[in-house]
């Protein structure tokens, strides 16, 4: 029973995470800013979203397929939005700054 | 399991159902309509993945294995290749598209009411459920001895299609390097002579 | 210090956890979801990814292209050649029972070794087609 309350409340921070995700990447001016919500989703909501399902898990096999899974995802979410930032600054996107909305505005 | 959580169950599957169809038809109808064709690959690329998701919603995890890895893996990265060798922009169509338009809704509505006459989805009257299915359930594992039914079907049951479908990947990938080497062997050949004109 | 530091790191990392992963999903195609087409893009996959990151010429030298046309046909070959080995110990074409003494023996033999051969023909044609096109730049 305990672990069913532990899971339900890993998976509803998790679900909260990917949502504030979500509307992130939505509501954000630029590429580099829009790098950080997605950043959030992978990191933050698949690990709480990870751990409910651990706390769920039947058979300690499936246990460590979770872990792995996860392990996985730290090691290669972050180098996808590092790579995707550093394309954007080679090919010569530049920050959404206050200035340049003033300027795209008047 | 009992009843009240085989209901929970069911809605659940429904209503998850419901929201990645209409996902897939959102991404397929973008897919088609962006101009951008690197943005219709990275489309593409998400409609496999919701297609991968449906198949698992459906029990049907090798579908979904080799649906993640083959859509959402190879062939987004194939179909970026061929953008960046040939172009980004879709080239504007100048005839009206209304003959293939006809074809396409008439072909629709054949195949649409010949479904009318097939079983309904599930029904556990059907034939395939009362012969075919029971029969690989049951004899598979006694007759091929390999446990999974997906891999005795495809491999042992149904062994010619496989061998088939081995054979167009081969005959794909030969075209594939025929076209794309021939052409620069082409454009090497008649290049050179010009050279040593001008040398 | 080059400027594609982590990208390298990370290849280097996981590739040859995708390239195990592979030959886990080929080997466990009889128990789990898997089997010869999964595999050979998984393992197609992992190489791409060594294309992608690093060289391209550095790949092609790894796999050249003489070797991988060689696999993909020897990948249909292996399929082929199972059922004519059907053929030459008595039973039917691709009839897998033929090979031992129990149908259930042979079956499970035959499914091993046409599994291997279709895993090995998808991940070089997979190849071939990525490296037709990457050539073209």
């Amino acid at each position: 029973m305990i672990l069913d309350i532990l899971s339900w409340i890993a998976i509803a921070i998790g679900v909260f995470f990917v949502l504030v995700g979500g509307i992130g990447l939505i509501r954000m001016p630029d590429l580099f800013s829009r790098m950080h919500p997605a950043g959030i989703l992978d990191s933050t909501g698949a690990g709480f979203l990870l751990l409910g399902f651990l706390l769920q898990a039947d058979d300690w096999l499936v246990a460590v397929k979770l872990v792995l899974i996860f392990v996985f995802l730290l090691f290669t979410s972050p180098v996808a939005t590092h790579a995707l930032a550093h394309a954007a600054l080679l090919d010569g996107l530049k920050p959404w700054t206050k200035e340049r909305k003033k300027d795209s505005e008047s | 399991m009992d009843k009240r959580a085989q209901e929970g169950l069911r809605v659940i599957e429904l209503y998850l159902n419901i929201i990645l169809l209409v996902f897939v038809a959102a991404t397929g109808i973008a897919a088609v309509w962006l101009r951008n064709l690197l943005a219709s690959a990275m489309v593409l690329g998400i409609y496999s993945l919701l297609m991968a998701a449906l198949w698992v919603v459906l029990d049907a995890v090798d579908v979904a294995f080799t649906e993640a890895a083959v859509g959402a893996g190879v062939t987004t990265v194939l179909m970026l290749l061929a953008i960046a060798l040939t172009g980004r922009h879709e080239k504007r169509r100048r005839a009206r598209p209304w003959l293939p338009l006809a074809t396409s809704l008439g072909t629709a509505g054949l195949l649409i009411y010949a479904t009318l006459g097939m079983p309904i989805f599930g029904d556990a009257n059907a034939p395939a459920q009362l012969h075919v299915a029971p029969y690989y359930l049951l004899q598979g594992e006694a007759e091929t001895g390999v446990p999974n039914i997906v891999t005795s079907v495809l491999a042992a049951y149904r062994g010619f299609d496989t061998l088939g479908e081995v054979t167009v990947i081969f005959t794909a990938g030969m075209g594939v390097l025929v076209l794309l080497t021939g052409a620069t062997r082409r454009r090497r050949n008649t290049a050179a002579p010009t050279e040593e004109d001008s040398a | 210090m080059s400027d594609f530091l982590v990208l390298r790191v990370i290849a280097k990392l996981l590739i040859p956890f995708i390239l195990l992963f592979g030959f886990y999903v080929q080997m466990h195609g009889d128990y789990g979801p898997g089997g010869g087409f999964q595999a050979g893009v998984i393992i197609a996959a992992a190489f791409i990814l060594y294309a992608i990151v690093f060289d391209v010429n550095t790949a092609r030298r790894m796999a050249p292209m003489a070797v991988l046309v060689s696999l993909a046909c020897l990948g249909v070959l292996l399929y082929a050649g199972v059922g004519v080995a059907n053929l030459l110990y008595g039973g039917r074409f691709l009839e897998y029972g033929a090979f031992a003494h129990d149908p259930a023996h042979g079956n499970h033999i035959g499914i091993l070794i046409i599994e291997i051969g279709v895993g090995i023909a998808v991940a070089a044609v997979m190849m071939i087609i990525f490296f037709s096109f990457a050539r073209r730049r």
